[in-house]
C-alpha cells in the first residue's frame, strides 16, 4: 500500500514536471480551454439579461447548474485522461508497455497521465461559477447540504468516469471510437448545461437513462434549489447521484475486466 | 526441463475486413467481419538460462508475435509457454517483474523529461531497492557512457543515445530475461557497435538470458551463437550460425565484370543477378554446377574483364532460405 | 496565373473530404443538435409571446439556421499555415511555382463547396421540415444575401489568415485559434441573436468585424435593412476584408523573411 502511494506520488511528480516544461504554453492552453468552455455561459448570461429566466431558472441558478458540470469534469479529467486517450494508447502500442509492467492495468492508465490544461480550464471555470452563484442562488449552506454537495460531486465524477471507461473498453473491440465518443458523450453533454425540462421528451429520456448527465448536475441542483420543474420527475432522482455513479462505475469496471482478456488473446 | 520451454504455440489473428461507404461503415461498427491470419504456426523451442538467441525472419513472419507471447502481452491460441515455472500470460505481474523488454521502435522514456526522471519513475514502478538501483545505474552509466546525456530531455537525444538509455531502462530492475525487438534499427554504425558490445558483455558477466529479433544479420553475427529463423509463422531453422553456413555451404557466388555492355542469357541451375550492364552475379550450388564449366562458358561467350568468386554472405543465404520456403509453402 | 492549378487543388480538397463519411455524418448531427438546443431554449424563453422587441420566434429560428449553416460551410482550415510551419514543409512549399496563398484559398473554397452541398443543404432541409423558418424577404434579398454571405466568408477567412500568421513566431497556436473561435462564436451572433445584446455590448460589437460575418447576411435575408443600409453594411464587410487581409499580409511578408533568416 505504501509502495502504491509512493508510486502515485512519483507519477504525479513526473506529470507535473513534464507540464512545467512548457509553462507559458500550458497557462495559455488552460486559459483557452477556460474561455472555450465559457462560451456557452457567456451566451446564457446575455440571453438572461434580456429574458430574466429560462424555464423558471434565473441567471445565478443557471450558473450554479453549469458550475457542477464543469467542476465534476475538471476533477474527473485529472484521473481519467488515460481513459479519454485510451484509443491512442492502444493504437500506438503504449498499452503493450503497460502489460509489461508489474502493476495493475487500470491503475497505470489512470495515474500515468493527467491533462492539467483541461483540469484547470474546466475546473477553474467550475470554481469561478460556483463562487459567483453559490451565495446568490438562494441555497442554504448548512452542514447537511454541504455534505450532500460533496457526495454528489463525487457521484458526478464517477458517472462521467464510468462513461469514459465504457467507451475506452470499446477500443478493445473497435479500432476507432473517437466519432462514437463524440456522438455519445460530447453531443449529449451539450444539453447538460441547461435545465433538461426545457427539452423534448426524447432528449430528457436520453439524459436520464442513457447518458445520465441529468444526475451529474440537474437533479443535484434541484435538490439544493427546488425549482418547480422538478415536479415532473420522481423525487428519488435527487438523492441517488452517488449510487448511480458507483453502480455505473462498477458495471463499466466489470466490462473492462471481462474485455481485457479479449485484448490479450486478440492483440489488435 | 529447460529454463524457457515453448511447446507447439500457435496464434491466429482476426483481421477485420473493412467495407467502405456509409452502410459499410455502419456494418463495420455493428457486425464486423473478420478474416483469419495465422501469424504463428505450431512453434516449439527451448532456451537455457544464460543463452543468447536471435530470431530472424522477414517482415510479418511472426517473430514479433512470438516475442509478444513470450513476454506475456498475448495469449497463445494453443500450446504452452513455461518460464521457470511461470506462465507469462497468466501470472503477468509476477512474470514481468523478472523480465525486461526493449522495443527499438517504441521508447519507454518520458519524451519531454531528462533521462534520469524516467529512471526514477521505473524505480518506483518496479519497487527497486535503493542499493540495487544505485548499483545498476552506476554500472550502466559507465558501460553505456550515459553521463553526457543523462540530464538531457529525451527529445534532444540522438537515436543511438536514446536506444542506450532505453536499454538501461529495461535493465534497471535486474531482469533475468531481456527481450530486444529490433534494438539497433536506425542507429548509426558506431552506435550499433556500442549496443552490441554492451549486450555481449552483460550476457557474459551476469548470465542474463537474451532474446532478440532483428533484421540486421550483423547483430546476430556479432552477438549470438544461436539463431532461430522464422518464416510465414513457422520455425524453419534452429541452430548455430555456422550451421546455417554449412547447411548452404556449397553455395557459391561469381561476380563477373564485362568489358562492354552485355545482355546475359539464362544458364540452367544458376541464379543471375544483374547489378548493372557491365556487372552480373551468378549464384549457384557448387555440387550441381561445376565451376570450371561455368567459367569457360562465360569466358567463351562474353568479353570478360574480371571475375571474382566468393561464398555468399550470411544475409544472402538467409534470403535464399526464405525464398525457398515460400516456393515450398 | 494558371487558374487550372488552383481549380485542381480545390477539386482535390473537395474529393478528399468525401473519404471521411462517418466524421461527416457526425458533423451534420453536431450542427443539428446545436441548432435544436438553441431552438428549444428560445421556444422556452418566448413561451406564448408573439414577439420580443419586434423579433418573432421565426426570425430567431431563421437567424440560427442561417448562421449555424453558414458557419458549417465556412469553417476555414485554421491549421493550414501553422501545420506546415510546425512540420517544416512550408519552406519547400513556398518554392513551388504558384502562389501559396492562392493555393490556400483554393483548398478552403474546395472545402466550403463540399460543406455547402453535403452539410448546409441537409441541415437546411431538416430545419425547414421541423421548424418554422422564414422565407427570404424577396428575390432581391435572396441575391443580396448570397453576395453578402460571400463577403462574410471573406471577413471570416481573413481573420483566420491573420491569426494563422502568428504561427511564424509562436509555432504552436492552438490556444490562440481557440480563443479566436470564442470571439467569433459569441460576437458574430451565431450563438446569440445580436438583436438581444445589451446596448453597451452592441456598441462594442459595432466596432468589430464579427457582426459582418453572419449577422449582416441574416439581416438582409430577413429584409430588415433598407437598400442604403445594405450598401453600407456590405461596404463595411468589404472594408474589414481588405483591412484584415492587409494586416495579415504584413505579417506574412515578415514571417517569410524570418523563415529565410532561420533557414526554415
Amino acid at each position: 500500500m505504501r509502495d502504491t502511494i509512493h508510486l502515485v506520488a512519483v507519477y504525479s511528480k513526473t506529470t507535473m514536471r513534464a507540464w512545467f516544461q512548457y509553462r507559458v504554453d500550458a497557462f495559455l492552453k488552460s486559459l483557452a480551454v477556460f474561455l472555450r468552455e465559457a462560451t456557452g455561459i457567456i451566451v446564457v448570461f446575455f440571453t438572461l439579461l434580456k429574458f430574466d429566466t429560462l424555464g423558471g431558472w434565473n441567471i445565478y441558478e443557471m450558473l450554479f447548474l453549469f458550475s457542477i458540470l464543469f467542476l465534476t469534469y475538471g476533477i474527473m479529467i485529472i484521473f481519467f485522461t488515460g481513459l479519454r486517450d485510451f484509443g491512442k494508447t492502444v493504437r500506438d502500442g503504449s498499452f503493450d508497455r503497460f502489460l509489461l509492467r508489474p502493476r495493475g492495468l487500470l491503475f497505470q492508465i489512470i495515474f500515468v497521465n493527467s491533462d492539467w490544461f483541461a483540469a484547470l480550464g474546466h475546473g477553474g471555470l467550475g470554481i469561478a461559477l460556483f463562487l459567483i452563484s453559490a451565495g446568490k442562488a438562494g441555497i442554504n449552506w448548512n452542514v447537511q447540504n454541504a455534505l450532500y454537495y460533496v457526495f454528489t460531486i463525487a457521484g458526478g465524477v464517477l458517472i462521467q468516469g464510468a462513461i469514459f471507461l465504457f467507451i475506452a473498453v470499446l477500443n478493445i473491440y473497435l479500432l476507432q471510437t473517437d466519432s462514437l465518443k463524440e456522438m455519445l458523450y460530447w453531443n449529449m453533454r451539450k444539453f447538460a448545461g441547461y435545465p433538461i425540462s426545457i427539452f423534448h421528451k426524447i432528449i430528457q429520456t436520453l439524459m436520464i437513462y442513457v447518458m445520465p448527465f441529468a444526475f451529474v448536475n440537474y437533479f443535484p441542483a434541484q435538490y439544493l434549489l427546488r425549482k418547480d420543474d422538478m415536479n415532473s420527475y420522481p423525487e428519488i432522482f435527487m438523492y441517488i447521484t452517488p449510487i448511480v455513479g458507483i453502480v455505473m462505475y462498477l458495471v463499466a469496471y466489470a466490462f473492462w475486466r471481462f474485455s481485457i482478456r479479449y485484448y490479450k488473446s486478440s492483440g489488435n | 526441463m529447460s529454463f524457457i520451454e515453448v511447446s507447439n504455440i500457435s496464434k491466429t489473428y482476426k483481421i477485420s475486413k473493412r467495407k467502405s461507404g456509409v452502410p459499410g461503415m455502419l456494418a463495420n461498427l455493428f457486425v464486423p467481419k473478420y478474416e483469419n491470419k495465422e501469424a504463428v504456426k505450431n512453434v516449439s523451442f527451448s532456451i537455457e538460462k544464460g543463452e543468447m538467441v536471435g530470431f530472424v525472419g522477414p517482415n510479418g513472419a511472426g517473430k514479433s508475435t512470438t516475442i509478444k507471447m513470450l513476454s506475456g502481452i498475448l495469449y497463445p491460441d494453443t500450446g504452452e509457454i513455461n518460464v521457470s515455472g511461470l506462465i507469462p500470460y497468466k501470472q503477468r505481474k509476477e512474470y514481468v517483474s523478472r523480465i525486461g523488454v526493449v522495443f527499438g521502435q517504441k521508447s519507454q522514456l518520458q519524451w519531454d523529461l531528462p533521462v534520469i526522471d524516467s529512471f526514477e519513475l521505473l524505480k518506483a514502478i518496479y519497487s527497486i531497492p535503493d542499493d540495487v538501483y544505485k548499483k545498476n545505474l552506476d554500472r550502466y552509466m559507465e558501460m553505456l557512457d550515459m553521463d553526457k546525456f543523462i540530464k538531457q530531455p529525451v527529445r534532444q537525444l540522438s537515436l543511438g543515445q536514446r536506444m542506450r538509455a532505453d536499454i538501461a531502462a529495461a535493465l534497471l530492475h535486474s531482469p533475468e530475461i531481456v527481450f530486444f525487438d529490433e534494438p539497433t534499427i536506425g542507429v548509426d554504425v558506431v552506435g550499433k557497435d556500442a549496443i552490441r558490445n554492451f549486450i555481449k558483455d552483460l550476457n557474459a558477466e551476469d548470465g542474463v538470458t537474451m532474446i532478440f529479433t532483428t533484421h540486421d544479420m550483423q547483430d546476430i553475427e556479432k552477438t549470438c551463437n544461436r539463431l532461430v529463423i522464422i518464416s510465414e509463422g513457422s520455425k524453419i531453422y534452429d541452430g548455430t550460425l555456422d550451421g546455417v553456413r554449412k547447411l548452404h555451404g556449397s553455395s557459391r557466388q561469381l561476380d563477373v565484370y564485362f568489358m562492354n555492355d552485355s545482355e546475359v542469357a539464362e544458364i540452367p541451375d544458376v541464379e543471375i543477378v544483374e547489378v548493372d550492364k557491365r556487372h552480373s552475379q551468378f549464384i549457384f550450388d557448387g555440387k550441381k554446377v561445376h565451376i570450371n564449366d561455368l567459367m569457360s562458358h562465360l569466358l567463351g561467350t562474353y568479353n570478360v574483364k574480371d571475375i571474382n568468386i566468393s561464398e555468399p554472405d550470411i544475409e544472402s543465404i538467409i534470403r535464399k532460405i526464405y525464398s525457398r520456403e515460400k516456393v515450398a509453402g | 496565373m494558371r487558374l487550372s492549378a488552383y481549380y485542381a487543388y480545390a477539386k482535390k480538397q473537395f474529393l478528399s473530404r468525401s473519404a471521411y463519411r462517418f466524421d461527416h455524418l457526425m458533423g451534420i448531427l453536431s450542427t443539428c443538435l446545436q441548432f435544436f438546443i438553441f431552438y428549444e431554449i428560445y421556444r422556452t424563453l418566448y413561451g406564448s409571446k408573439e414577439s420580443v422587441d419586434g423579433i418573432t420566434m421565426s426570425m430567431i429560428t431563421t437567424n440560427f439556421v442561417l448562421s449555424l449553416g453558414l458557419s458549417a460551410i465556412f469553417s476555414p482550415n485554421d491549421y493550414f499555415v501553422p501545420g506546415r510551419i510546425w512540420d517544416g514543409s512550408i519552406s519547400t512549399e513556398l518554392l513551388r511555382p504558384m502562389s501559396f496563398k492562392g493555393r490556400m484559398i483554393a483548398e478552403n473554397v474546395g472545402d466550403a463547396c463540399f460543406n455547402l452541398i453535403f452539410k448546409f443543404i441537409p441541415v437546411l432541409l431538416i430545419a425547414i421540415f421541423t421548424t418554422g423558418m422564414e422565407k427570404p424577404a424577396g428575390i432581391g434579398n435572396m441575391i443580396l444575401f448570397l453576395i453578402s454571405a460571400i463577403l462574410g466568408y471573406g471577413v471570416l477567412w481573413t481573420i483566420s489568415f491573420l491569426v494563422q500568421m502568428t504561427a511564424f513566431w509562436l509555432i504552436n497556436i492552438w490556444s490562440l485559434i481557440t480563443i479566436k473561435d470564442v470571439f467569433v462564436n459569441v460576437l458574430s451572433g451565431m450563438m446569440i441573436p445580436l438583436w438581444f445584446m445589451p446596448d453597451w455590448m452592441a456598441g462594442v460589437i459595432k466596432f468589430t468585424p464579427f457582426a459582418s460575418i453572419y449577422f449582416t447576411p441574416v439581416q438582409i435575408y430577413l429584409g430588415q435593412l433598407s437598400i442604403s443600409e445594405i450598401v453600407f453594411k456590405c461596404g463595411v464587410q468589404l472594408f474589414w476584408t481588405v483591412i484584415i487581409y492587409a494586416l495579415g499580409n504584413v505579417l506574412w511578408n515578415k514571417g517569410q523573411k524570418k523563415l529565410v533568416v532561420q533557414g526554415g
